[in-house]
């Protein structure tokens, strides 16, 4: 199963052309500092925090065409707004494993 | 891409977003600037000056609504449309988008074709909207230039059409203008002979067009006046000029009046206008003055008629004149002020308050929103001629020498008796003479008294005795027409002769006419005559004080008058 929507991201390939690579490891590097953060602010129950670091991820998430992570990033970011970070530990520990697998098939793409 | 390529200001906090949107826009065939948070989203937008914002709502600093006021504000009246980045679901944040200035919204993941469709929407919105700007900055430049225009043709109109005497204190008027320029035109002046010439107009339309015609009327008006011609003569030429230059459609409401104090008399010419009033202090009574002509510059010359109406007009009597604006005034209720509301204002019995009941009357009638045309009013009041200021004619001309020894015959006949009024000729003749131009309004007083003898008492044999009542006045007239139709080898000889003396110079003119003659008495000529202010007599008295000598010859069908001067070395 591919963790990324195939025909967008070849439609992004083509926007973006020689740029591609460029985005690739920019959006990588800030989802890596990104997700440190929301994982301090879970950990420390920052609701807001949690909330504002997931919508950020979800929305860039969405627009490298990994709507499996938005989707999950979408859950949190719901979680922290309701101010119930009771699950939300469970969601990131999807959250690492799929971004590994969006971050594979990325550099693939390359 | 059909179309014009554009400046896009690009606002997101996160990068790689940011590179996606950049790269998208620039596909596009545009330019791009970037920011990172709500300040710099400021900066860019004053170094910039981008057309279209695509600004992020959530970023750090400063966030995309708060940029957003900011930016509105900073715009003023320039268009700048901004497209909020947004995966925002709830309906509140929306709301705060558009209240903060946001035009549209866009959500991620960002699609290429949405994304151009709302740039080519704002593109077409932004080149209309610029067009309308410089549409009304061009409509601003012309309307400013034009104002100008206006004011700077204001004046040069002012100089030609200025009111001349309306200040005498025999002369109470308003003049309302409904734009810088009105239709209405109300001209006054002093006749040589000390007649006063009132011209009350109203042209068809307002505003520049109207303002037009008054320019010739006007200078035909105090021209002709000064010299000293009769009102037909005047109506006749600003009849025939208007005729000339107006478009079709296009006329003037006209009334003429002439005011003589030594006859104490109006002739009055109206073409076109409301009935005017006639207060006659005798009776208390108001007479109504209706219009029997044509507006001037309607008719052909061929076809014009010059036909005056005469009253008597003693002191206390006084002249109502209106142009339409007055009657056609409305009320809220679309009603027009009329006629009859107009002529009852003549039901009070002080005469004095007349005038200021008749403004006041019509301002109360129709308030604030009342008035859609000129409105123009005036009182004529008769006085004594001593209550008004001595005639200022001024008759400057280049010359300094001129003919000083000459002898002139001047014989009218029959046909041009009937029509002609010599005294223009012959003054501006006489008015050749240095030495005599200043005394041209004596001279015109003198000329005209001696002509109106000869032609009126010697060649019609009209006697002046009939003018001294109301009745008689008005058989005055119907002889006079009676007598005119019937000229048969009849005339008038003028005959002049200037010779110089010894620093001065001397005039002796000597009118001869076909006339039955009358019985004089040379040596008694001199009357202080109590009766002098009467209406008519044959102005003896008033010659004798004009001249050196006056005599008459024969059976007093020939009288010979001197007039002698000293040059002034100053001159």
């Amino acid at each position: 199963m591919s963790h990324l929507n195939i025909s967008q991201i070849e439609e992004l390939k083509d926007i973006m052309e020689d740029s591609f690579g460029d985005l690739v490891m920019t959006y990588l590097n800030d989802s890596d500092t990104k997700m440190m953060a929301l994982k301090e602010a879970i950990s420390s129950t920052d609701s807001l925090q949690v909330a504002e670091l997931a919508h950020s991820l979800k929305g860039s998430s969405a627009n490298v065409c990994a709507e499996s992570l938005s989707a999950l990033f979408k859950t949190v970011e719901d979680s922290g707004r309701a101010q119930k970070l009771d699950d939300v530990s469970q969601v990131f520990e999807k959250i690492e494993q799929e971004f590994l697998l969006v971050k594979a098939q990325l550099q693939e793409l390359q | 891409m059909d179309e014009t390529p554009l400046h896009i200001l690009v606002a997101d906090d996160n990068q790689s977003d940011r590179m996606i949107l950049c790269a998208i826009v620039k596909k596009m065939g545009h330019s791009v600037c970037e920011a990172a948070d709500g300040n710099e989203a400021i900066n860019q937008f004053l170094e910039h000056k981008p057309d279209i914002i695509l600004l992020d709502v959530i970023m750090p600093n400063l966030n995309g609504q708060q940029a957003a006021k900011s930016i509105k504000a900073l715009a003023g009246e320039d268009m700048v449309p901004i497209i909020f980045l947004t995966s925002l679901q709830e309906a509140s944040d929306l709301a705060t988008c558009l209240e903060s200035g946001g035009d549209d919204f866009i959500s991620k993941p960002y699609n290429k074709i949405i994304l151009q469709a709302k740039i080519n929407a704002f593109s077409r919105m932004l080149k209309m909207h610029n067009t309308l700007q410089d549409q009304r900055d061009v409509i601003r430049e012309n309307n400013e230039h034009m104002r100008h225009e206006q004011q700077v043709a204001r004046a040069v109109y002012d100089n030609v059409a200025h009111s001349g005497c309306l200040d005498l204190p025999n002369i109470k008027h308003m003049l309302s203008p409904f734009s810088i320029f009105n239709g209405d035109v109300l001209l006054a002046a002093r006749k040589p002979s000390g007649s006063i010439h009132i011209l009350l107009g109203d042209f068809t339309g307002h505003g520049l067009p109207a303002a037009i015609g008054a320019m010739p009327l006007a200078e035909i008006f105090y021209g002709m006046t000064a010299k000293g011609f009769f009102m037909v003569d005047i109506l006749r030429e600003i009849n025939i000029k208007l005729k000339k230059i107006l478009p079709v459609g296009y006329f003037c409401c006209t009334c003429m009046v002439n005011l003589s104090f030594r006859r104490q008399e109006i002739e009055v010419w109206m073409g076109g206008l409301p009935d005017f009033g006639l207060y006659r202090k005798e009776t208390g009574e108001i007479e109504r003055i209706k219009s029997n002509h044509l507006p001037l510059g309607v008719l052909s010359s061929q076809a014009f008629d010059a036909d005056t109406a005469t009253f008597r007009f003693i002191p206390g009597d006084k002249l109502y004149m209106w142009s339409d604006g007055i009657i056609e005034a409305r009320n809220t209720e679309g009603e027009l002020f009329g006629d009859e509301r107009l002529f009852a204002i003549f039901d009070e019995p002080d005469s004095e308050l007349f005038f200021d009941n008749i403004l006041k009357n019509v301002n109360q009638f129709a308030g604030e929103n009342g008035r859609d045309d000129d409105t123009t009013l005036l009182e004529l009041s008769m006085v004594d001629e001593s209550e008004i200021a001595k005639v200022d004619i001024d008759l400057s001309s280049g010359a300094v020498t001129g003919p000083t020894d000459w002898n002139m015959v001047y014989t009218l006949r029959d046909e041009t008796l009937k029509t002609f009024n010599p005294l223009p000729v012959m003054l501006n003749i006489l008015n050749d003479v240095p030495a005599l131009r200043n005394l041209s309004g004596q001279l015109y007083t003198l000329m005209a008294e001696l002509f109106s003898n000869a032609f009126e008492h010697g060649v019609l044999g009209l006697s002046s005795d009939l003018k001294k009542t109301a009745d008689g006045f008005a058989e005055y007239y119907r002889l006079r027409n009676i007598a005119m139709e019937s000229l048969k080898d009849t005339f008038v000889k003028f005959d002049f002769d200037l010779e110089p003396l010894d620093k001065g110079g001397k005039l002796t003119i000597v009118v001869e006419d076909s006339g039955e003659g009358f019985k004089y008495d040379n040596n008694n000529f001199n009357l202080k005559s109590e009766d002098n202010s009467a209406y008519c007599g044959r102005g003896i008295p008033l010659i004798y004080s004009l001249c050196d000598s006056l005599i008459y010859f024969g059976k007093g069908n020939k009288v010979q008058v001197c007039l002698s001067w000293k040059t002034q070395l100053e001159e």
